[in-house]
């Protein structure tokens, strides 16, 4: 939070840099969408921008991922910022695109990152775990079991389950973690503590609804398919095409949202 | 299933399986609070995955307790202590846990959004209480079964 406020800070200042780019913004914005000249103007933009893309990227430099991947992130996240940015709003571009480039590399660390110092030795053995989960996953046509990745691997079976435990440790949260975008965005903090109340199965169904319409197209499948269809961890994995892990967090972090709001909503 | 008032600790659920070496029991008594659930939950994926469960029942065990220890906590009395006792079986582990209620109502949440994913995530989930009484509290315990092997679905 204090991260981004200071950026927005630091670029305030020389918003002037960027002055010549809002009129080329707002003109950009009011393009219908099959305009032919959308394309060129969307480009123009971004390679204006592209400064404070990497700008952001450096501040988080020097935290175990390449610069070069930073920059790719923030990038990313300028482009996304370009295109979802609404003038009409009224807000500077910046102020709006700051958030959302510096989430973008945030999410970046989050999903790729090593968020606890991990020996190098339990590093190396969770990547070959990870791809002989996929592999057996495939030819077991289930998850595999500990001891089955061992054999695998030729290792003891105490060594992957350390190494499943290294990958707890891949991510771990804080509790000012910004849980979506924008300055209202609900910190993990918020959520601790927040349970489900004991509701009739009627009251659940209406009030999960409008909760399940505010997740992710993605999130809601993976949900549907693990608690309607039934569908294993593996499975779902498969079908997204993401990996086991990736499933599991996606349903650990939906639950606890959904379990949030629904204690919320009585 | 029987209750003890409250006050005193939990029964000896492991007794019908002492005789069975392959049987490994453990207890955790903790506050009632939501600050032990990740404690639990992690003994729960740690027992999971040495009694050998593929890494998607580890998971769905862990989920569980979570919401299981979540639900339990919510409605449990001030300063009430929780109890789970873990019983792991060959290719199965089962987990029960319970708290003392202030209510007087019976506070069964088998109806919950929570308990519902919670029948997804166990191949087993049973709840039972004993109502409080004028100058008794009362008690809830949920008990859950994991199977080793999640089949997958056709």
């Amino acid at each position: 939070m204090t991260e981004s406020t200071a950026v927005t800070a630091s670029f305030g200042a020389q918003a002037g840099g960027y002055a010549h780019l809002i009129p080329l913004q707002r003109r950009y914005a009011e393009l219908g969408v099959d305009d032919p000249d959308r394309k060129r103007q969307r480009e123009r933009l971004i390679s204006g921008y592209l400064p404070v893309a990497e700008h952001i990227a450096r501040r988080f430099a020097g935290r175990g991922e390449p610069l070069d991947d930073l920059i790719q992130v923030a990038t990313l996240g300028l482009i996304n910022a370009v295109d979802r940015f609404e003038p009409a709003r009224g807000s500077h571009f910046l102020s709006f695109a700051v958030p959302t480039i510096t989430g973008e590399v945030r999410r970046h660390f989050r999903d790729y990152g090593w968020s606890t110092r991990v020996p190098r030795r339990l590093k190396d053995l969770h990547i070959a775990i990870r791809r002989a989960l996929a592999e057996l996953s495939q030819q077991l046509g289930r998850a595999p079991r500990p001891s089955e990745i061992a054999e695998r691997l030729g290792v003891p079976v105490s060594e992957v389950i350390e190494g499943l435990q290294a990958g707890e440790a891949y991510r771990t949260s804080s509790l000012d973690e910004m849980l979506g975008a924008g300055q209202d965005a609900p910190t993990l903090g918020d959520f601790i503590g927040g349970l489900d109340d004991a509701l009739a199965l009627i009251d659940d169904r209406e009030a999960l609804r409008p909760l399940l319409a505010e997740l992710a197209p993605r999130e809601q499948m993976i949900l549907a398919l693990r608690f309607f269809h039934q569908l294993t961890q593996t499975q779902i994995a498969e079908h997204v095409g993401i990996s086991q892990m990736h499933v599991s967090r996606v349903l650990r972090q939906t639950l606890t949202f959904l379990r949030h709001r629904m204690s919320n909503s009585v | 299933m029987t209750y003890l008032d409250s006050g005193t600790s939990m029964p000896n659920h492991g007794a019908d399986s002492d005789s069975d070496e392959s049987v490994l029991s453990l207890e955790l008594r903790t506050t009632a609070s939501t600050v032990s659930i990740p404690t639990i939950r992690t003994v729960a994926a740690d027992l999971a995955a040495r009694a050998d469960f593929d890494l998607d029942s580890i998971d769905d065990l862990r989920m569980a307790v979570d919401d299981l220890c979540a639900m339990l906590v919510r409605i449990a009395a001030a300063d009430a202590t929780l109890y789970c006792t873990f019983t792991v079986r060959p290719e199965r582990i089962e987990v029960a846990a319970e708290t003392d209620v202030d209510d007087l109502a019976d506070p069964l949440p088998t109806g919950s959004f929570a308990w519902r994913v919670l029948q997804c995530l166990a191949d087993e989930v049973g709840a039972t209480s004993v109502p409080a009484e004028p100058g008794r509290r009362g008690r809830v315990r949920i008990t859950l079964a994991k199977d080793a092997l999640t089949a997958p679905q056709p």
